[in-house]
Order: structure tokens, then sequence, then C-alpha cells
């Protein structure tokens, strides 16, 4: 038969956003991927030319709606290394905790949006009664449920409310009882299992290479962490070690990668939980907002030549931003901002994964990469 | 968890920036960076166009710099020294190989307290400045590390830095049928001039000032 090109895209469930995915198809086999992103490009990049350091942020809240507080906390921290500003300590471990439940939002968020893909509705609406829970501690730190602006430069917006330790812990308590049940759902689901294993195999050193990071990459046994192997933030103070995925020889599959979720979503419930228990000050201690124990002293503007960088663990890999100083206004705005999105690197590799493959396993292969279009196409 | 130190990572710095400015038209030193609380040291260079593609190879070869992160081309039309800039940032990961028992890829769980050499996990960042030209162009590592080819894709589409030898060069956040020498993050393009903010005073574009002709809408 002769070999076609198919267009799936720009409207269609496998892509969870707004792209298409252009496939070479042989029968039902998957010859050739060609992806074509850019649907919708907001010129972030650009905009923040013209807005000064502290409006930024909101501007990186927006990049990905499914995990908006890494995103602004990965913009603060390069902002900080551009500005030179030190921050308090009970401001970092405040931000190791909105971090790290976002991390499990934006986990869970995923896990909703799998299931469907391969055939498993219920998980959806369990998984968006958990994260529900997460949303609403992320709105008593941030104000509002999607879109937080909670880092400043130099600290944090607010401190903890009164009795959100409380709350926070009895609520991760019982995320992670329920974390078991999502297991049993897929674990015991011969179609989850059958559509996910041995499909979509992702080499460890292809995937270093390509540039692929974050739990892809664990899930295929490589133990790299932004959180450990470039520190930042008080993650050295904690007892954890990252989640890393026993794979087979031939890589990680989509099983592998649903795997790395679930012991990351708990290994982030565990941080925040000692992350409680260690704040300095006390979890139950209150500071006005602008206090000097949560928000240091921060220069408003940026000579030319200075520049910044951060690199960071977002819930999909490595981010990171990159400010040059010295725009207009005497260096109040940034003259370049360049972000850098994990997906936009990690949807080129995934589409070179479904060679091979059949049609109906593209939805699985691509879903199980966590594509979030806010972020690729900027 | 114990994570790299910062002791470490500055020696492991500093025998980089050795070896590298050892090289034709390098110069490179350690940067000290922060992240919130902590220090980053890191490895900062400068080189020139014609020496970046054999720098680029030593990198990757002897110096195991296997991850790229990102790609960002700059404009500086009135800076003195560079009209065109192109900042690389690296990563060296330090990934071992893992263990391979009965199929199964046992998970290599790196001690970062007993790390050394070239397992030292380093940041690297290396700016290459192109003088004034109308068709700025440096050489292509998109063969080097696999990861720079969408970001090279990127950096001309956006900036309009061409890189030599790159296979595939197209549009990939502006829409294809973008004009031929429209890249918006040229400085001439101007999101706010004479105090007028197009976002906000005119998102339509009709009172579009003759001073800024040079924008296709």
């Amino acid at each position: 038969m002769a070999e076609m090109w198919i267009s799936m895209g720009p409207q269609h469930p496998m892509t969870h956003g707004l792209w298409t995915l252009k496939v070479k198809v042989d029968g039902e086999t998957v010859v050739d991927t060609e992806p074509d992103l850019g649907y919708i490009h907001r010129g972030v990049e650009k905009i923040c030319e013209s807005r000064d350091f502290t409006q930024i942020t909101t501007y990186c809240d927006r990049l990905c709606y499914a995990s908006a507080n890494t995103w602004s906390h990965a913009y603060i921290y390069a902002a900080e290394d551009l500005l030179g500003v030190e921050v308090p300590e009970r401001a970092e471990y405040i931000r190791l905790i909105a971090v790290e439940i976002q991390r499990i939002a934006s986990h869970l968020m995923w896990l909703g949006a799998y299931g469907p893909d391969i055939g498993n509705l219920s998980v959806m609406v369990w998984c968006l009664r958990e994260r529900e829970m997460m949303m609403d501690l992320l709105q008593e730190l941030g104000g509002s449920r999607m879109h937080y602006n909670f880092p400043r430069i130099g600290g944090v917006k607010r401190d903890l409310p009164h009795g959100f330790a409380l709350r926070a812990r009895h609520k991760l308590k019982l995320f992670l009882d329920r974390i078991q049940e999502y297991e049993a759902l897929f674990d015991e689901s011969t179609v989850f299992l059958i559509r996910s294993q041995g499909v979509g195999y992702a080499k460890p050193e292809e995937m270093i290479n390509h540039g692929v990071s974050g739990p892809n990459i664990r899930a295929a046994g490589v133990n790299h962490d932004i959180r450990t192997s470039h520190p930042y933030s008080v993650y050295s103070e904690l007892d954890w070690a990252p989640a890393v995925e026993r794979s087979s020889i031939k890589g990680a599959d989509c099983y592998d990668r649903y795997r790395i979720r679930v012991e990351e979503m708990r290994q982030s419930a565990n941080l925040v939980l000692q992350a409680l228990d260690k704040i300095p000050g006390g979890a139950e201690t209150y500071h006005e907002p602008g206090d000097p124990k949560i928000l240091g002293k921060a220069p408003t503007r940026a000579p030319e030549g200075t520049s910044g960088s951060h690199h960071f663990e977002d819930s999909r890999g490595e981010s990171m931003f990159y400010i040059a100083g010295g725009g207009e206004g005497r260096g109040k705005m940034p003259y370049r901002v360049s972000i850098r999105s994990p997906m936009f690197i990690t949807i080129p590799y995934a589409s070179k994964c479904m060679i091979g493959y059949k049609v109906a396993d593209i939805p699985a292969i691509m879903g199980s990469f966590d594509p979030c279009i806010g972020e690729t196409d900027r | 968890m114990v994570v790299v130190s910062e002791k470490v990572q500055q020696a492991a710095a500093e025998k980089l920036v050795d070896a590298l400015n050892k090289m034709e038209g390098v110069e490179s030193s350690v940067d000290l960076r922060t992240s919130g609380t902590q220090n980053r040291p890191i490895v900062n260079a400068l080189v020139t166009p014609e020496n970046w593609r054999a720098v680029a190879e030593e990198l990757k070869d002897i110096h195991e710099v296997d991850h790229c992160s990102m790609i960002t081309g700059i404009h500086w039309p009135e800076s003195n020294d560079k009209t065109w800039e192109v900042v690389y940032h690296f990563l060296r990961t330090g990934i071992q190989d893992p263990i391979i028992v009965d199929g199964l890829v046992i998970p290599n769980i790196v001690d970062y307290s007993k790390v050394k050499g070239k397992e030292v996990p380093l940041e690297i960042q290396i700016s290459v400045n192109i003088q004034d030209t109308r068709t700025p162009s440096v050489a292509t590592v998109q063969d080097i590390w696999v990861g720079a080819d969408w970001n090279e894709k990127e950096t001309w589409d956006l900036v309009g830095i061409d890189f030599e030898g790159h296979i595939g060069m197209r549009r990939v956040l502006n829409p294809h049928e973008s004009p031929v020498g429209f890249h918006p993050l040229q400085k001439q393009h101007k999101l706010r001039y004479h105090g007028f903010q197009e976002m906000y005073d005119d998102a339509q574009g009709f009172k579009r000032k003759p001073v800024d002709s040079s924008r296709v809408k």
C-alpha cells in the first residue's frame, strides 16, 4: 500500500492542546512523523521586553495552565540571580511548599487526562477530585485558583495563612492514602496494561542527547534531577531521593512514565510534609506581607551587561530562564528574556518514538510524555 | 538528600576553565551565580564564531558536556562590540551507565558526596558574538547535540540568526507563511514607542505610526 501523510490535529483529542502531528503511514503503521507547533504563540518573550521585572511574573504564570507556580518560580530565581537578591530562608521553604503542591496538581491533571486517552474514563473524575484539594491549598497561598502570582523577587507574596499547616497535613495524608487507589485502578485494568506496556520505548542515551529531561528521563532509570545535581532552594535540607524507575533494557515505555509520575506525587507530598515540620519559625507563625522574614529587599534596575539564568525542575522537565539586563527605562525592563520550555524539546523526540508503532498507539505514546502547549508555544 | 556541594562544583568549573582557556579564541572564567540562598559556580566563556565549532566538538567529546539546554539569540543594534549574540546553555549531567540485571535497568542513584572528575554536574554558558552584518550566521551544533536542533530553529525563526549547516531549517513558532526576513525579536520591531503602547492603545493597528513602517503585520 502506498505511504501517505495524514494530519492529527490541531483539534484532535491526542494533542492535549493545539498543535498538529503530521504522520506518514503505511497502512496502520507509522513510518515518519513531523510535529507542527506555534498555533498559540503569544510572543511572551517579546512582551517581557516592555514590562518591568515584577510585571513579568504574571506572564510566566500563564505559560502553563496546569503548572503555573513552577513557571513563575523558575522566572523569579533567574530574576534574583540577575538582580543579586538575598532570599530569607523562611521564604525558600514557603516556595518549596508551593512548588511541590503544584507538582502534585500538575501530575494529577496529567493522570486525569491520560486515563481517557487510553480508555479509562473514571480515573479522570477521581484525579480531578484530588486535584481540587491541592487547588484549595494553593488558593489559600496565592489567592486564586489557577494563576497565583505567588512568588516575589526576594521572597513570597504572603506567609502561610493561619491553619494552613493543619489543613495541608490533613489533605496530603488523605492524598497519600488515595494514591494507592489510583494505582489499583490502573494496574488492575487490563485495557490500560495492554495499551501502555511495551509501547513507545524511549532510550536513555538518546533522550540525554535530545535534551529530554524530568520525569520522562527518570522513567528510563537515569538519575538526572535539577533539584539535586544543580541544587537550588532548600531541597538539600530535607530527607528524600529523586524517584527513578526500573525500566527494561529497551528503554522506558508508557507504563514506566506513568509509574514515575505516581512516585513523584508521593515524593512531593512527603517533601511538603517535611517542609511544614522544618520551616524556620514554625508553620503556625504568621508574618504580615512585606515582612523581612518572608520578603528580602530587591533592586528594581539591572544595568546593561548583566545577565541572570537559572535551571529549574518543572513538573515536565528542566525549565530555564535567561535574562539579559539593561533594557528600556535605564534597566528597569529586561533587554531580552529567553525561556526554555521542556516540552518544546520533548515533543520532537516523542514524535520520533512513535515510528514503528500503530496509529492507535499515538495517543498512548504522546499522552505519556505529558505535553503542554501553553509553554511550548510561549 | 545529599546534593552537589558548591566546593566540588567550583573545583570542577576551574578545571574546565583551564582546559578551555588553552584553546584558540576562547576567553573563559568561573562565574558565581546565586539561586535563592545558595551560590552556584558556572563556567562562562566567550568564543569567537570561527572557533565555535571546534570548541563545541571538544566540549562534547573530551569534557563530556552531554545536554544542550537552551540557545538564545540576542539582537544588540546599539551595542559597541557586537550586533548579534548567541548564548548557549549546556549542562554536564554526569550520568553514569546504569547496571543491567536480567534485562532490567537498575536505577543508578548517584551519591553526590562522592562524585569527582567528569561526573560532577556543571553548568556552562557560552556566548558567541557576531559583528554587524545583515545576515548573521554561526556554525550549527545540531549534529553534536540533537537537543540543539529545535533550539536553533527557534533562534532563526524569532531572532533571525542563521545556523550554517543546519538541516531542515524552518519556521517553528511563527506562521509558515510569515514574510521572508520577518523575525519579531529583532529590536526594530517595537511594542512600545513614544510612550504609546500598541497592545492597549491600538490593538487593531489602526493608528500605526509612520516611524514604525518597518513593522510587518
